[in-house]
């Protein structure tokens, strides 16, 4: 089942594989180089059919710069954090009570609610298009972060309440029972006892959460739009003028859009595989 | 109190100023609000939106001017809802077929009075595209030409001259293909760009009014004045006049071609210049002629694609939405708001001026006294949405496959029959 060990292999194999690895590598990142490439040439690079050479002249500064000072990209990036943050701390916040709500106490229909919470993750999300799009407008919050951070929070909550209930079911039930012949309050129980041991989990689900909401492109296109709620991912395309797409300045913000969730990945890089196995075995 | 104060005080200056500067026809009369929406989003026609609506505001000291732009595309689906629900008092659309659905759903109002005053005959190239169902709906503020541009050095090595007539045009293709240079760039993946090669060929082949007419679904696609055009256009593609694949590049993707000289020339819109001087072609290197006459016996008709603004049908300040449309179609405001460093586009009153910039000036004059055929708005804006889109499906499918003709004009046929009654 699991590959043989790479030192056990002969030498011939070896040799081929480390010269095929870095091959792999490179036309899988053939894109991404792609991009940090054409986000350094000069415009006219693109009109003379210089795509993949050296860059006419070394625009780097220029591009990035236009991207931070005469785009609406700041406003773009400022609005996905609003957008991400209270995302993270909503959905994370309602799925700590409703897991512990489902994991701790017996009712009859704990499970029925908790099924519902999965179902929902099963629901495609492109067709509550039209209809979250009506409400958003009937609600008076189309075109605004509060508008996109209420949904996400509610459709993220489906997935988080799954992962938090079976976290804390996980957890060793005695010590909830410890508190409780010692007279603590239930929800001194989910404060001081539960919540604490719920650190890894919650650090998990955050880094998850965060580059899921900030990667969202599709309903920022939908609830969105203009600078003034757009996220960054929307917000792209503000380098398309009426006639010509700016291939240079488009790369340049792409790769200013996708740093943050990257960055969270390398400083974060445990929290995030916990996440991705975290509630798969109970 | 204190508003009274303000009112008198604005009523003070605006008498001032109406004494000093000489304005005697009621222009400080207006009051009110005046609620703009605009689609002017990209930078430099933004800023000139925000321009026109702060002058304007300065000169009516009793009128609040509120604007509000909205995205370019997105606005393409809103307008719809802007206009019937709180509809604001000038919105911005497009000429031609594109104004169909709001005239029919009776959401445009009909500004025919307006078209009648003297100072719009200076207006008159856009007139009809202006025009549905007898009356007009909207004003132009800025429009840009479509035509050949096409690398004079090339031209000049080959000893070729501007093409008057198609059988120059085919005269001069041919000696660029014996040398190993395409005739034309193009690239079609997102099909418009074929589009305009249909609107000056059909245009050419069987004139304005024809081309209308198939544009409104009153001709069948099977018509064998159609099949006149595409036989027309067979030759250039015979030939090998396009270049290879153009099916894989957008329009921006086939500028190198012409950039490195693989191809001579360029069917396209005025925009294309900024892109191919950024390229690094100078002035020397590039030039511009007027599409060449097919059928002697049909005038001139040219593709300028007409930015427009409209007054609401359910408009609550008509008598300033009026006169913002006579403000932005004046002369000067045209001269100024199409001029190289705002718009960089033509102004459509024929009494404007224009940058010196010798795409801009030929453009000008042609469209001004070389159309005698009318004004086309382009395949996507003259054809109803769903029409064009099949249709330029069609278009690039011939473009490739020109053996297919038949089962194409067939399916566009089905196509115009289903839409169009």
């Amino acid at each position: 089942m699991f590959p043989t060990p790479l030192e056990k292999t002969s030498r011939s194999w070896q040799i081929s594989y480390q010269v095929l690895l870095p091959i792999a590598l490179i036309i899988w990142l053939l894109p991404l180089i792609a991009v940090a490439n054409f986000s350094i040439k000069p415009e006219s690079d693109f009109v003379n059919g210089n795509y993949w050479g050296l860059p006419g002249s070394f625009e780097a500064l220029n591009n990035y710069g236009k991207v931070f000072f005469e785009s609406n990209m700041p406003r773009y990036l400022w609005n996905s954090l609003w957008i991400t943050i209270p995302t993270v701390i909503g959905a994370v916040a309602l799925s700590c009570m409703a897991g512990f709500a489902l994991g701790i106490y017996k009712f009859k229909s704990n499970l029925p609610i908790f099924f519902m919470f999965i179902a929902g993750n099963f629901v495609p999300f492109q067709i509550l298009m039209v209809p979250v799009r009506d409400m958003t407008v009937s609600l008076n919050l189309y075109d605004t972060n509060l508008g996109l951070v209420l949904f996400h929070i509610a459709f993220q909550t489906g997935f988080c309440t799954l992962f938090m209930r079976n976290f804390i079911r996980a957890l060793p039930f005695p010590l909830i029972e410890a508190a409780r012949v010692e007279g603590i309050s239930e929800w001194r129980i989910f404060l001081y006892v539960v919540l604490p041991l719920m650190k890894p989990a919650l650090a998990a689900l955050s880094v998850l959460i965060f580059t899921f909401i900030w990667n969202d492109y599709f309903w920022a296109v939908v609830l969105t739009q203009g600078p003034d709620a757009q996220p960054v991912t929307a917000g792209i395309t503000e380098f398309n003028s009426q006639f010509r797409a700016a291939y240079h300045l488009m790369s340049a913000g792409s790769i200013v859009a996708a740093l943050p969730p990257v960055l969270m990945f390398f400083l974060m890089q445990k929290h995030f595989i916990a996440g991705l196995t975290l509630g798969a075995v109970k | 109190m204190h508003s009274t104060l303000k009112t008198s005080f604005a009523a003070l200056v605006a008498a001032g100023v109406t004494a000093t500067a000489g304005f005697a026809d009621g222009h400080a009369s207006l009051s009110g609000e005046l609620n703009i929406i605009s689609d002017m989003s990209n930078p430099a026609p933004r800023a000139v939106m925000e321009g026109l609506a702060a002058d304007f505001d300065a000169m009516h000291p009793d009128l609040t001017v509120n604007l509000t732009i909205v995205d370019r595309e997105a606005w393409k689906t809103q307008i719809r809802n802007a206009l019937s629900a709180n509809p604001p008092d000038v919105v911005n659309w497009y000429a031609a077929n594109r104004m169909r659905p709001y005239v029919d759903a009776g959401l445009f109002m009909d500004i025919s009075d307006v078209w009648e005053e003297e100072a719009f005959d200076a207006l008159a190239s856009t007139k009809g595209a202006m025009t549905l169902d007898g009356a007009q709906w909207g004003v132009p503020y800025t429009y840009y030409q479509w035509g050949v541009y096409y690398r004079k050095d090339i031209f000049d090595q080959f000893g070729l001259e501007e093409p008057t007539n198609w059988e120059e045009e085919l005269a001069n293709c041919q000696t660029l293909l014996d040398n190993g240079i395409k005739c034309y760039t193009i690239g079609t993946k997102f099909l418009w760009t074929a589009g305009g090669w249909f609107d000056y060929i059909n245009s050419r082949t069987n004139g304005y009014d024809f081309h209308m007419e198939l544009a409104r679904g009153e001709v069948p696609w099977t018509d064998d004045r159609v099949r006149q055009t595409f036989a027309n256009w067979r030759q250039l593609i015979d030939m090998g006049a396009f270049i290879d694949d153009h099916q894989t590049y957008s329009w921006q993707e086939a500028l190198p071609f012409m950039v490195n000289g693989e191809a001579a020339a360029y069917l396209m819109g005025n925009f294309a210049v900024a892109a191919m001087r950024d390229g690094g072609l100078g002035d020397d290197q590039l030039d511009f002629y007027q599409f060449p006459v097919i059928n002697p016996d049909v005038d001139y008709a040219e593709d300028a694609p007409t930015d427009t603004f409209h007054i609401a049908s359910g408009a609550t300040n008509v008598d300033a939405a009026k006169e913002f449309l006579r403000y932005v179609t004046s002369a000067e405001v045209q001269t100024a708001i199409n001029a190289g460093d705002a718009l960089g586009q033509l102004p459509v009153n024929a009494n404007s001026s224009i940058d010196d910039d010798k795409f801009l000036e030929q453009g000008f004059d042609m469209l001004s006294n070389n159309a005698g055929g009318g004004i086309m708005q382009f395949f996507d804006r003259d054809f109803d949405a769903e029409m064009a889109s099949v249709g330029m499906e069609g278009l690039q499918e011939f473009m490739v496959f020109p053996d297919n003709l038949d089962d194409i004009l067939e399916r566009l046929e089905e196509t115009r029959q289903r839409i169009y009654n």
